[in-house]
């Protein structure tokens, strides 16, 4: 399995804004989201990228993509119907190949010398099959994720069989469904907004968009479940982290984790505190 | 010495731990039947030591019911002799503390030191039985909290983690401001049969593969005042513009706006105890949040959304409680399921539920219970599913909570019939046959399930067998049901409320019940297929199945026979209303809910919510109320498209209430108080007394330098020895010779008999005696006839009544037949309840020793009492109480005046001149069932010359309320009210039992009366007054029920105050001697939860023995 390509969803109707927004990378440099997400997905070796955007947007993303905006192969998502539809605008994209999928609300922040993507990549690579990136998280996070149950590969810390795929549960559910050995109570294994998968995810997104009635929306988790009723499907916990930039304060956590991993480490701790001892 | 030398004591560990079910199964009784005192004991010792070890929950258990059963029913057999013992005060504060294993220790310590005693083995019996149960729920408990998807609400702590959000569609809203209704409707359950009450967790938790129900949905409708069948629970949650959470419960006439979270915790606070439930059960706001400082605006800023908050509303369309339908369990489902669709928590938002998430709401149900402190069974919220179904116990497996803990799962399955299995024919053909109704008895049917749980445990020999019947029968009906044959069903439904139900539980039937079915045989013949007991017990809920041709006819008819039945008995059974007839209809979809926008809330809803919105300032109601106070006016004017033309009248009244009923009230309280004889200065100098701190709680007690200690031997005389035969047939003589009359006290209602309900203990058919049910007074008099019969002469029957009972008595008196002279004597006093003082309140539910109730219920009786000292300074401390009907707003002024009364009201007056050989009274209360003119004892008082003999029991556990003691030096009977300190009570040995013979002319002595004088009011009057001053004057607490809406019922604790007979032993002059009778003879049976001990115990064999019924 080679991954070449990738793709990111930017389509949302609440989060057009999201990905030009701007941050300090670790570097010190100010840069937008959307540059830090092509940064990830490059370090993984992909320089082919589809962005799915909200029609008339691809301008403004292509600039904030900066050094990039090239390489950008731009879908529009017209008479929008979800987040599975934006996906599969991109399905002619992706051809016959298993791609790398972003979303443009997350950004990364790995622990070692290697990436989320180039991580993700290389258990998919290896296991020759969709593999999504997931981290553990408390249940009252469960509103703002799809979550996985499943079970533990053995001899393969951090490496899951996906049984089921559920978005957005409440604990109610989660405990009933999505409970994996191993974890701490009260915690799921929630997706990471980063999935390599098969072309054969697009013949499900199809189904389910084809199957939707007026008003409804196709989300990916429904389609990741029957993924895994269909062929093998995995996930992965990466060492690394995600930061949801949708979220309240979601950008300024994702900022300090970047600062705080980068080049100007001291600084940002020295005036963190400073600034907590004046509070 | 060993009776039986083949039955090795180690045989019961065997039992419980056998992996055989005929050795498990083994009757306790018969294993112990043939043991000796000290191969008892052994076996006692063995099994204390393996229940303190073993890791099995039921092992332990059953360990601990055997345990208890020893020391109840067998080792009292072979104690004989050995009757009194000490139970040290510490155990009797570990019992009340709920520090059982603490109590078992100390009982245990006194009978090794004091050997044993069937004092010490009626402590440890309750110990054993309560450290049972409390094991039993406590692992209830853990398993609903750990049920898959109820235990992340016991680690959310914070408005922060709250993970739920209402779902969007909710949020939406319309033209005029208003949000969608999310409305959820949901059948009740009736079940066809129950296996024995297998549906009790325990039990099934236990024994799932004998755990089975049969039960359907059913719609209802009050016949001839609904048109047509409906489901009966109506559950409705809507978003609102105001950051609370407001509860209203339509059919309770209640509604709270609540805005802190303690209050949502508070469930006896108010009427919205159950919507409070759901609300946490649904995890709204969850079970982990009690005790969080947060305000509810947190959690529903998480929630709703800022500045929202939501508004949850219930209505049951009049169904009255006691229906035996499992009302509130499904209106908890109901409530439960509108929640849990509302946050995302079951997968669709409207139409029915899936298997899965009706699981999980019944899962919900059950935690909602326990945190009410109620309890229902597994198959309660059987309206939630849809049809009829199969519902089973289930094997624990690997990976449930309850593998390895107990043999069952918690949560049964459900098999739902189809239409193959059950056909469309079927089930129209049970509408067309089957005639649902309620009696109008509201009974607590909890003493039933610690029954039946208890026999299960202990298997004993007949119970057992019944259970097989009872699961054969349910077989039995899946299979009738199957072939569409009605008319077998009924037979066998029939069958199973008369042989195994009963010969499990006799309790579950009742005289109003068996003449019910009695009169549609004779009425109807083979057009009557059967009777149908819904769920724990008859009375309330019930059904009855026709012949299809008859069945319109019939319907009139047993509403008519019903209402008739009941006026005959509603003197001797607590009724809350009056029957009713439903028409039903099998309900196929189970719960089920709609999103309704711009939709009217439930009938019933303005009436309660629009006059408080109106007192309000317009300006200040949220965009929402004014919204609704226009469709209100909509609705009224006939202007929308659902019009509703009585809701105007409706509101009207409700603003404009009728204000005459409080006078016509007053009223007829007056005119009742002036005929019984009521002191209005007596009664304003009492209250003056209590507010003064003069009389009160406190104030009952002896001085605390009072010297109580137990009396001597030569204190008492032991009429449990044989009697030399010259003094008994000097005694048979003077029966013979018409010297004796019984006295039987029935003035007071029996207030814990019924809890407070009202009805005339004496005339209650408590038991069945003979093949039939015996009231109290019936079987008095049956052992006078006995009396009678033996020695030819009829003694002299008196029955003291009050005002409460005296006309029941009356006409129930005249019925009976008996050969000798029945006489009533009318009580002449009667005394207005007050309102307690907040001081007494507090006295009674802080100073005196109090029963520790399991820690749900003890919030909320803690939640409970601080309402009702609310409402005692709110109504006014030693106020009289009138709010509720005259009849309980009186009360009897205690059985010391009963006697004074004979006198007063001519009645020994006359019996005198028309019998003047009569010597002797023996007086007794209406639940000394034992009382007999006993030769032997009449003997012993005849002899001694005495003015009274007191006769006094051994004291037991359960004996409490004073007892013989010496006080400062001289023996005499001391009240429990009296007591200075409740730890001296532990010190006596002897309980008095009330009965005493009485020395009439003696006892006019001491009245300074005599037989030639007691025509003359006045000297009559004065004698009394003068006597009664020096008797001390107790002031009470008793509880009142007062009933309202669809047979609710409030508690209320009121003040009344009492003289009391025993204190005649005070009286230096009086004199007094004491006889120790067997404990049988003396017993009281004082709550109805004693019944079926005492009937296993062959204390009703001994009592029938001592009567002849015709």
């Amino acid at each position: 399995m080679q991954v070449t390509k990738a793709i990111i969803t930017a389509a949302g109707q609440d989060q057009t804004a999201l990905p030009l927004q701007t941050v300090v990378d670790r570097a010190g440099n100010v840069r937008t989201a959307l540059a830090l997400l092509l940064d990830e997905v490059s370090s993984a070796g992909i320089d082919d990228v589809a962005l799915v955007v909200s029609p008339g947007q691809a301008e403004r993303y292509r600039q904030a993509a900066s050094v990039h905006g090239d390489r950008i192969a731009f879908f529009e998502q017209h008479d929008p119907r979800g987040y599975g539809d934006a996906l599969l605008r991109a399905r002619e994209f992706a051809g016959d190949q298993s791609f790398l999928h972003l979303v443009s609300d997350h950004l990364y922040v790995t622990r070692n010398c290697k990436s989320c993507a180039t991580q993700l990549i290389e258990v998919a690579q290896r296991e020759q099959c969709s593999v999504s990136a997931i981290q553990p998280t408390r249940e009252n996070k469960l509103a703002f994720f799809g979550a996985i149950g499943g079970a533990p590969l053995a001899r393969q810390p951090g490496i899951y069989e996906v049984h089921t795929v559920l978005e957005k549960p409440t604990p109610t559910v989660a405990e009933q469904q999505l409970i994996v050995a191993g974890q701490r109570a009260g915690h799921y294994l929630c997706l990471f907004g980063m999935h390599v998968l098969t072309p054969g995810i697009f013949d499900l997104l199809e189904q389910a968009v084809a199957g939707l009635e007026d008003g409804q929306t196709a989300n990916l988790s429904q389609s990741l479940h029957e993924l895994a009723q269909s062929q093998r499907y995995l996930a992965s916990q990466l060492d690394g982290e995600r930061y949801n930039i949708g979220e309240k304060y979601g950008l300024l956590l994702a900022q300090l984790a970047i600062a705080l991993s980068g080049d100007d480490r001291d600084n940002v701790l020295t005036e963190l505190v400073e600034l907590v001892a004046k509070q | 010495m060993s009776k039986s030398s083949s039955m090795a004591t180690a045989d019961l560990v065997e039992v419980i731990t056998s992996n055989d079910p005929l050795a498990r199964n083994t009757s306790l009784d018969a294993v112990c039947q043939n043991l000796s005192r000290e191969e008892l004991l052994t076996m006692c010792g063995q099994l204390d030591q393996f229940r303190r070890h073993s890791d099995n929950l039921y092992h332990r258990v059953r360990a601990l019911f055997f345990l208890y059963a020893i020391h109840r029913f067998h080792l009292p057999r072979e104690l004989a002799g050995r009757e009194c013992g000490v139970i040290p005060f510490t155990a009797y504060e570990g019992l009340l503390n709920r520090r059982f294993q603490e109590a078992i220790r100390d009982l245990l310590v006194e009978q090794e030191l004091s050997g044993p005693s069937i004092t010490l083995s009626s402590g440890l019996a309750a110990a054993y039985h309560s450290l049972a149960f409390q094991t039993l729920a406590d692992q209830v408990r853990k398993s609903v909290r750990t049920v898959k998807g109820n235990q992340w609400m016991f680690r959310t702590g914070h408005p922060a983690d709250l993970p739920l959000r209402i779902r969007p569609e909710l949020l939406q809203v319309d033209d005029h401001g208003c949000f969608p209704l999310l409305r959820e409707r949901t059948s009740v359950r009736m079940d066809f049969s129950h296996s024995g009450w297998s549906d009790i967790f325990f039990l099934g938790m236990d024994f799932p593969e004998g755990a089975r129900v049969i039960n359907a949905s059913v719609d209802l409708a009050v016949r001839g005042k609904h048109a047509q069948p409906e489901p009966p629970i109506e559950a409705v949650l809507r978003v609102i513009d105001e950051p609370v959470l407001r509860l209203v419960s339509i059919d309770l006439d209640a509604s709270a706006d609540i805005r802190s979270l303690g209050e949502v915790y508070d469930f006896a606070r108010d009427y919205l105890g159950l919507l409070k439930a759901a609300v946490i059960a649904s995890g709204l706001i969850p079970p982990g949040m009690e005790g969080c400082d947060e305000g509810i605006e947190s959690v529903l800023n998480k929630l709703v959304g800022p500045g929202k908050g939501l508004e949850i509303v219930s209505r049951v369309n009049d169904i009255p409680k006691g229906s035996r339908l499992a009302v509130s369990t499904n209106l908890l489902g109901s409530l439960i399921s509108v929640c849990m669709r509302a946050s995302h928590q079951v997968s669709r938002l409207t139409g029915t539920l899936s298997e899965e998430d009706r699981r999980i709401v019944a899962a919900r149900a059950i935690l909602g219970e326990w945190l009410g402190g109620s309890g229902g069974g597994w198959q309660d919220s059987g309206g939630v599913w849809p049809g009829i179904k199969l519902i089973s116990g289930s094997p624990a497996e690997p990976g449930d909570p309850e593998h390895g803990i107990s043999r069952g799962r918690l949560l049964p399955r459900h098999h739902v019939f189809s239409k193959e299995e059950i056909s469309h024919e079927t089930r129209t053909q049970l509408q067309e046959s089957l005639i649902l109704v309620h009696g109008g008895m509201a009974q607590n049917v909890g003493p039933i399930l610690e029954m039946v749980t208890e026999k299960y445990l202990l298997r004993s020999g007949q119970e057992w067998e019944a259970r097989q019947e009872a699961m054969a029968i349910l077989d039995e009906i899946a299979s009738a049901l199957q072939a569409g044959d009605l008319r077998e069903v009924g037979k066998l439904t029939g069958r199973n409320f008369a042989e195994p139900l009963q010969r499990i539980i006799p309790w579950c039937s009742n005289r109003y019940t068996e003449s019910l079915v009695e009169q549609c045989q004779a009425k109807y013949g083979d057009q009557f297929w059967g009777f149908w007991m819904l769920g724990g017990m008859a009375g309330g809920g019930m059904g009855f199945i026709f012949d299809p041709a008859v069945k319109g006819e019939a319907s009139d008819w047993l509403a008519d026979t019903m209402l008739a039945t009941k006026r005959d008995l509603e003197h001797s059974l607590p009724f809350a209303m009056d029957p009713v007839v439903y028409d039903f209809e099998i309900n196929d979809s189970g719960t089920r809910a709609e999103l309704v926008s711009d939709g009217a809330m439930p009938r019933g809803y303005y009436e309660l919510i629009v006059p408080e919105l109106l007192r309000r300032d317009m300006q200040g109601l949220s965009s929402t109320q004014q919204s609704e106070l226009q469709r209100v006016s909509g609705l009224c004017r006939g202007t929308t498209a659902a019009a509703d033309p009585g809701l105007a009248h409706r509101l009207l009244d409700r603003i404009l209430p009728e204000a005459h009923t409080e006078a016509e009230n007053s009223t007829s309280l007056a005119q009742l108080l002036e005929e019984n004889g009521f002191d209005l200065i007596a009664h304003n100098q009492l209250r003056e007394d209590i507010l003064s701190g003069r009389l009160g709680l406190p104030q009952n007690r002896l001085p605390a330098n009072a010297r109580i200690e137990d009396v001597y031997a030569e204190d008492i005389l032991d009429a449990r020895q044989a009697i030399p035969a010259s003094l008994g047939q000097a005694a048979e003589k003077a029966i013979a010779a018409g010297e004796v009359a019984v006295l039987t006290l029935a003035a007071g209602v029996g207030s814990r008999w019924t809890q407070g309900a009202g009805v005339v203990k004496a005339l209650h058919p408590f038991c069945k005696m003979g093949g039939k049910h015996r009231t109290f007074l019936e079987t008095h008099l049956a052992k006078s006839r006995q009396v009678g019969q033996r020695w030819g002469q009829y003694p002299t029957h008196i029955v003291s009544t009050g005002y409460m009972t005296d006309g029941p008595i009356r006409g129930y008196l005249d019925r009976l037949d008996y050969a000798g002279r029945k006489v009533v004597s009318r009580g002449k006093s009667v005394g207005l309840r007050m309102i307690p003082t907040a001081r007494d309140l507090r006295f009674a539910w802080e100073e005196m020793q109090q029963q520790l109730l399991d820690e749900q219920q003890e919030k909320m009786r803690q939640s409970a009492r601080a309402a009702l000292l609310h409402w005692a300074e709110a109504a006014g401390e030693a106020a009289d109480y009138v709010d509720n009907l005259p009849m309980q707003c009186m009360h009897p002024v205690g059985h010391w005046y009963e006697v004074p009364n004979l006198l007063r009201n001519g009645v020994l007056s006359d019996l005198l001149s028309e019998q003047p050989s009569l010597r002797y009274l023996m007086l007794h209360n209406i639940d000394t069932l034992g009382a007999s003119i006993d030769p032997g004892v009449l003997a012993l008082h005849m002899t001694s010359g005495a003015c009274l003999s007191f006769e006094v029991i051994t004291r037991r556990l359960e004996d409490r309320g004073g007892g013989l003691a010496r006080v400062d030096g001289r023996p005499r009977l001391v009240e429990g009210l009296a007591m200075p300190d409740e730890r001296e009570e532990f010190k006596l040995s002897y309980y008095n039992s009330m009965t005493t013979w009485i020395d009439i002319d003696r006892l006019l002595e001491v009245f300074g009366l005599s037989r030639g004088i007691l025509d003359q009011a006045d000297v009559v009057d004065e004698a009394i007054r003068s006597l009664g001053r020096r008797m001390p004057t107790y002031v009470t607490l008793k509880d009142v029920k007062k009933r309202w809406g669809n047979g609710q019922e409030d508690v209320f604790p009121v003040s009344q105050f009492e003289k009391l007979w025993g204190d005649m032993t005070a009286l230096s002059e009086v004199d007094c001697q004491f006889i120790v009778v067997p404990t049988v003879r003396g017993q009281q049976l004082k709550e109805q939860a004693q019944l079926d001990g005492w009937l296993r115990d062959q204390s009703a064999a001994q009592i029938e023995s001592l009567c002849a019924w015709s």
